[in-house]
């Protein structure tokens, strides 16, 4: 329980500032459910943090059928989950957010912070994988644009530069005939880490073959990932009972898991299996659709089906 | 089957005493006391599980402005203390750690902060020592002995190989010709998982000392007097010098019955004269407080073929940790259930290894026993082709048969509770793939130990109600209801006292389904006493003999002429003359006779075949409360019983590092207890055969609930996919691996154990 | 070094020093005297610490203290008043919705934030509106009685 100094900017540019001052003596924090654990188990000892709570304008979620969906770096996981764009155009990332812990946490938790912090079991991510989300960075030499695919490098490492703060993260609209699901598993149905988490975004052409597949697996490698292989094996096809196996064993075959207490390595390999099955199962069955959020809700953290 | 006597007070739902104290955030825990000059303790935790402490150097940690002491486990007596006859530990290690966790140092200073840095200022020498941490590995020849000189220690008596510290046995008739004679003869191995008691509430604790120096504790407990005979051994303090105020109790079930950390507080207020407060973290809770520890269970039975069970034999394997935290397992006596069976051997030990020391909760063992045998009589019909439900009918306990302890079964409402579950859940029956229904018979007793009352009759009539136990579940509201019931009085009047250990008549511990049925029955007598009194003091100023009153409604009066008599008010204000001087009624007792308590339990599952995760989709249970006291209460213990025990069937594993022993969970984000989402609806079924003793018939209701998921689940798993499970918890990965045929059964070796004994 | 706060807590304006590492609800117990938000795990486990900001339900312990001001804390201190128990209080009171109670303050706390938005909400809108709060004792059946009775008396006095 080392001390530390509390330090509040009111502007990006403020907040760059005391970022460069401090160096690596300081941290960010935004809704700070990562930071103040990670303090209190003596894993991050800064002497400073740089609390983001204060700086006006960041917490938007903004839809338009041109650009897609922004969101700010201060929009909390329940915005996410209460916003009805997102629960209609972007059913999976909607349940990676109410999957996600227990309200009192998802009030303060943001989306740019479940980014920054990397854990592969992340449950915005795999969605916003899905989804092709992109990173808006600002830092000392200025603003820069990242796709989220290539801002993860390691379990908790970020392609972020020191003094770099991501401002906003955007997914383009989708495409017509879209449908999509995220699955969380874990023993519990509520407030637990996953054990496994899979995104499934798929888009249908009129003749009921894929136009594209995105599937994104979380807590079955050092970070989220997709599965490209077995999203190839979709596009263009039937996504049949048989295509889609097919792609769920491609992508079991993808991941790298880990045994911990959650669960062994092998049990890992095969839930991806299952869930990329379901999530892509669903995802075909519901595109077009607006699907209901109670049905988001129960599906993304059922512990049974 | 329903009682017939009218009750005024009882049977009916009161809202408990101090709701209103706990709805508005007043009520009372010891973190929540703050005292003037108020210092914070922390504690450093060995990172060893078996190691000679070679030096601990404190003086960065003393030095630190803010630090106002430092204390180490040779600033205690030279005493060792323990949870039941053998003393087996120190309260605070003073050559050897013996798990990981284990406090070593302690801090007092100005603040939590300034605490803590101190702790991690504290550098400790250790030199490792052989270890062992798999209790059926610590039981082998050549392995590492925990306690090397077990033998030198106090209360050593029954123990057998250098690393059992209990070896507890029942036996009855002929064993061996049972099994020769049975039609059939059934095998399992279960294993059920280390278990947290998950109170919501860490341990915490504020010792003060008083101007004339007497210790004062304020405690999270629920044994206010055994922290205090607990503090006087092991600071070598007689009782008299410490007084203990159990505060609001924020969940205990067992962990929280004996001296725990209040010794470090209680040093330190004592060396620095300034009042001292331990809260402990989450993760202290989970890695220094004792939890249950695994149990392994060989359970063999003989059978005929039309379903009399004839001959039981169990040999189960508690895993005790360092210590023995729990006194010797009281699992022993559930190996043959709630069943008759004519000859039996059944024999548990306590094995130590370098882990975590193992803790009570809920009638411990119990439930893990309550897994294996249910479990067991499932596997049995399977094995002969009998209905489950009636297997367990042909065989259970009736009244007049004798108990495993030799006691006859009094009149009970066993029976009851099966039918009742038959019929809610609707047995047997043919449900949709993946779909399973399972049953569960659970028993306990009773509980009794010292119980002491004092009811003082107030001039406004009302009652004051004193007695030494601290409230848990609601204990205080139903003893309050006792009370007015025997007084003939509305709840509303009767005042529970808050008390403390010098305020209160000892008592025994808030724990082991014995507060409302011992307790409450020295609250009856009490009142009882107390009504005497009344009578006689009426009787005195009416001038009319005792038998021709009558009391009722806080009123003595002439049967033949009701206008006629005295209220308690009038009675109290009499009684300041009165030869005999102000009412009090009081009752103390030790002993109950036995009563047993029995519970039927169903569970409806969905077992998804993709992932192996198991859903309770309705949980039925039928207990026989004897009388529900407060039925609203009498309810919500059942309701929250029955979750802890799906907790313990589906999601709740502890568990231990293979090598050190260390627990790999410490966190509630890790160990994972149910959550609202993740049940059913409760549904409960209150069967009342009223008890021959106890309060009005009452029986006990609390540790029942839990005892039954994990085989009705596991039971329910079978019958929805045909794979038995036999460990805990039912995890996704289990059931599917059984699913896939990749599930092994737990190697035993019962031959080596039947050897030692002699037995071929 | 503690610095200077000014919070508004329960419809006061509070001036407290506080360490710049303290959490909200580090802060309401040791330095505003308000114990009724508990600490059941200081690691956004077990929702015992819940209180409302700004309407929102949120863990206390979850939260710098000093990044709280400009916004409305409300505690489970803040709910009754000379009158009586709010209506989610006298629900739990009614319906045996508490055991121990060292969970109640946080249950509350969820369900007085979450019924200010969902004044009609499903059994399972309300099992999920306390998915982040463990109770060890109750079982949660009376307590999910008790805030749905709680949602029906609002709504009748709405
Ligand atoms: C009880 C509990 C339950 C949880 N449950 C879940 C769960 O179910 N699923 C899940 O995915 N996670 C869960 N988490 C983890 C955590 O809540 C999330 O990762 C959350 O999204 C982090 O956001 P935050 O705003 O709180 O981040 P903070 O704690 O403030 O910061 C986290 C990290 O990100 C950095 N950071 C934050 N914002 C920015 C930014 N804009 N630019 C650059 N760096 C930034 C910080 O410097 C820090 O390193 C849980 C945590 C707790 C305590
Ligand atoms: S104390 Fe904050 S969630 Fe447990
Ligand atoms: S009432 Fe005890 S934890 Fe909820």
């Amino acid at each position: 329980m080392a001390r530390f100094d509390y330090l509040e900017p009111h502007s990006v540019d403020e907040a760059l500032q005391m970022l460069a001052e401090h160096g690596d003596k300081t941290r960010l924090v935004a809704g700070s459910t990562d930071f103040l654990v990670r303090w209190r188990t003596g894993v991050w000892r800064p002497e400073s943090v740089v609390c983001m709570q204060h700086v006006p304008g960041l917490d938007y979620i903004n839809w338009n059928p041109d650009d897609g969906l922004s969101i700010g770096a201060m929009a909390s996981v329940q915005d996410i989950e209460l916003n009805t764009e997102v629960r209609s155009r972007y059913p999976a990332l909607a349940a990676g957010a109410t999957s996600f812990a227990g309200v009192q946490v998802r009030n303060l938790a943001t989306v740019a912070g479940n980014i920054c912090n990397a854990s592969p079991a992340g449950d915005t991510l795999p969605a916003l994988l899905a989804y092709n989300a992109q990173c808006r960075i600002i830092g000392p030499s200025g603003e820069r644009s990242l796709p989220l695919d290539e801002l993860f490098v390691g379990p908790g490492r970020t392609a972020l530069a020191a003094g770099e703060i991501l401002t906003e993260i955007r997914l383009p609209p989708p495409a017509p005939n879209t449908g999509g699901l995220y699955i969380k598993h874990s023993p519990r149905g509520a407030m637990d880490i996953s054990a496994v988490g899979v995104a499934s975004v798929v888009s249908l052409n009129d003749d009921g073959t894929c136009a594209s597949a995105r599937i994104a697996l979380g807590s079955v490698a050092p970070t989220p990932l997709r599965a490209y292989g077995a999203e190839g094996r979709l596009v263009s096809q039937t996504p049949d009972a048989a295509n889609i196996a097919e792609a769920a064993r491609l992508a079991s075959q993808s991941c790298n898991p880990i045994a911990d207490v959650r669960s062994g390595a092998d049990y890992r390999r095969e839930m991806v299996r299952v869930l990329t099955e379901r999530t892509l199962q669903h995802g075909v069955a519901t595109a077009g659709d607006t699907p209901s959020f109670d049905d988001i809700r129960r599906l993304a953290v059922q512990t049974a089906w | 089957m329903t009682t017939t006597t009218q009750f005024k007070v009882l049977e009916q739902n009161h809202p408990r005493v101090d709701a209103y104290e706990k709805v508005t955030g007043r009520a009372t825990y010891a973190s929540d006391v703050y005292l003037p000059g108020m210092l914070a303790c922390k504690l450093l935790p060995s990172t060893r599980n078996h190691a000679r402490i070679v030096s601990i150097d404190t003086s960065a940690a003393a030095a630190l402005p803010g630090v106002r002491c430092v204390i180490t486990g040779t600033d205690f007596p030279d005493i060792r203390f323990g949870s039941g006859a053998l003393r087996d530990r120190y309260v605070m290690p003073r050559e050897v750690v013996n798990f990981v966790g284990e406090p070593v140092a302690a801090v007092a200073a100005d603040d939590e902060a300034t605490a803590q840095e101190a702790i991690d200022l504290i550098k400790v020498e250790y030199e490792d020592i052989p270890s062992v941490v798999n209790p059926l590995a610590a039981m082998g020849e050549g392995a590492a002995s925990v306690h090397p000189d077990l033998e030198s220690y106090e209360g050593y008596g029954f123990t057998l190989g250098h690393n059992v510290s209990t070896l507890l046995d029942a036996d009855r008739g002929d064993v061996e010709q049972a099994f020769r004679d049975a039609d059939v003869v059934v095998e399992d191995v279960y294993r059920s998982q280390g278990i947290n008691q998950g109170f919501l509430e860490p341990m915490a604790c504020v010792a003060d000392v008083e101007p004339s120096g007497r210790l004062v504790i304020y405690a999270s407990t629920q044994g206010p007097y055994q922290i205090r005979a607990g503090l006087a051994a092991v600071l070598e303090i007689p009782v008299s010098r410490i007084r203990v105020v159990p505060m609001e109790l924020g969940g205990g079930f067992g962990a929280k019955l004996r001296l725990a950390f209040e010794a470090f507080p209680a040093l330190l207020a004592m060396r620095t004269g300034r009042p001292v407060k331990l809260v402990n973290t989450r993760e202290e809770v989970f890695t220094m407080n004792g939890p249950r520890l695994p149990v392994t269970n060989y359970i063999r039975s003989g059978v005929m073929n039309d379903g009399t069970i004839v001959a039981r034999e169990a040999y189960t394997i508690f895993d005790v940790g360092a210590y023995l935290g729990a006194g010797p397992n009281s699992g022993i006596g559930h190996g043959i259930g709630a069943y008759r069976i004519p000859n039996f051997r059944l024999r548990s030990y306590g094995v130590y290894t370098n882990k975590i020391y193992v803790g009570s909760y809920r009638a411990s063992g119990v439930a893990d026993m309550t897994f294996a045998v249910e479990s067991h009589m499932d596997h049995i019909a399977h094995q002969i082709g009998m209905d489950a439900y009636d297997l367990r009918l042909h065989n259970a306990l009736r009244e007049g048969d004798v108990s495993v302890s030799g006691a006859v079964v009094p009149s009970n409402g066993l029976i009851e509770t099966l039918e009742a579950i038959k019929e809610k859940i609707d047995w047997p029956r043919q449900l949709e793939d993946g779909h399973g229904l399972g049953l569960a018979l659970c028993e306990w007793r009773s509980g009794s130990g010292p119980s002491t009352a004092a009811i003082s009759v107030n001039d406004d009539g009302t009652v004051s109600l004193l007695t030494g136990s601290t409230d848990i579940s609601g204990s205080d509201t139903s003893l309050a209801a006792i009370a007015a019931e025997a007084l003939g009085i509305p709840m509303g009047s009767v005042v529970v006292a808050k008390r403390d250990t010098d305020m209160a008549p000892y008592t025994g511990q808030s724990g082991g389904s014995r507060v409302v049925y011992s307790q409450g029955t020295a609250v009856q007598r009490a009142a009882e006493e107390t009504v005497q009194k009344l009578i006689a003091l009426a009787a005195e100023r009416l001038g009319v003999p005792e038998d021709a009153l009558g009391c009722e409604d806080g009123r003595v009066y002439v049967m033949d002429n009701e206008p006629q008599g005295l209220t308690f008010a009038q009675l109290a204000a009499a009684s300041i003359t009165s030869r005999g001087g102000p009412i009090i009624g009081t009752a103390s007792l030790s002993s109950m006779p036995y009563t047993p308590v029995f519970a039927a339990q169903a569970a409806e599952v969905k077992v998804d075949r993709g992932t192996g995760q198991v859903k309770v989709l309705r949980y039925i249970q039928a207990q026989d409360v004897g009388v529900a006291i407060n039925p609203m209460a009498v309810e919500g213990q059942l309701d929250g019983g029955v979750v802890q025990g799906i907790g313990r069937a589906l999601t709740e594993d502890q568990q231990f590092d293979p090598d050190t022993g260390a627990v790999r969970n410490p966190s509630f984000a890790s160990y994972l207890m149910p959550l609202a989402i993740d049940l059913p609806e409760s549904e409960v079924v209150l069967i009342k055969v009223p008890a021959e003793d106890g309060p009005f018939g009452a029986r006990a209701v609390a540790e029942p609930p839990g005892f039954g998921p994990p085989a009705a689940i596991a039971n329910a798993v079978y019958d929805a996919v045909g794979v038995r499970v036999k460990q805990l918890p039912l995890s996704g990965e289990r059931v599917l691996a059984a699913l896939n045929g990749d599930y092994d059964d737990i190697p035993f070796d019962v031959e080596a154990l039947r050897l030692a004994e002699g037995i071929i | 070094m503690k610095q200077p706060l000014t919070l508004n807590i329960n419809g006061e304006s509070r001036l407290l020093l506080v360490e710049p590492f303290y959490s909200l609800l580090d802060c309401l117990r040791d330095d505003a005297s308000l114990t009724g938000s508990k600490k059941g795990c200081d690691e956004g486990d077990c929702g015992a610490c819940t209180v409302l900001m700004d309407g929102k339900p949120v863990t206390s312990c979850l939260v710098l203290a000093h990044s709280a001001h400009g916004s409305e804390i409300t505690t489970i201190e803040g709910l009754a008043d000379v009158d009586g128990l709010s209506p989610v209080q006298r629900a739990f009171v009614e319906h045996g919705g508490l055991q121990c109670g060292f969970c109640i303050p946080g249950l509350i706390m969820s369900a007085t934030g979450f019924l200010q938005d969902n004044p009609d909400p499903t059994e399972e809108d309300v099992r999920f509106a306390i998915g982040g709060n463990l109770c060890r004792c109750t079982g949660y059946s009376r307590v999910i009685d008790a805030i749905m009775a709680a949602a029906a008396e609002m709504r009748a006095s709405a």
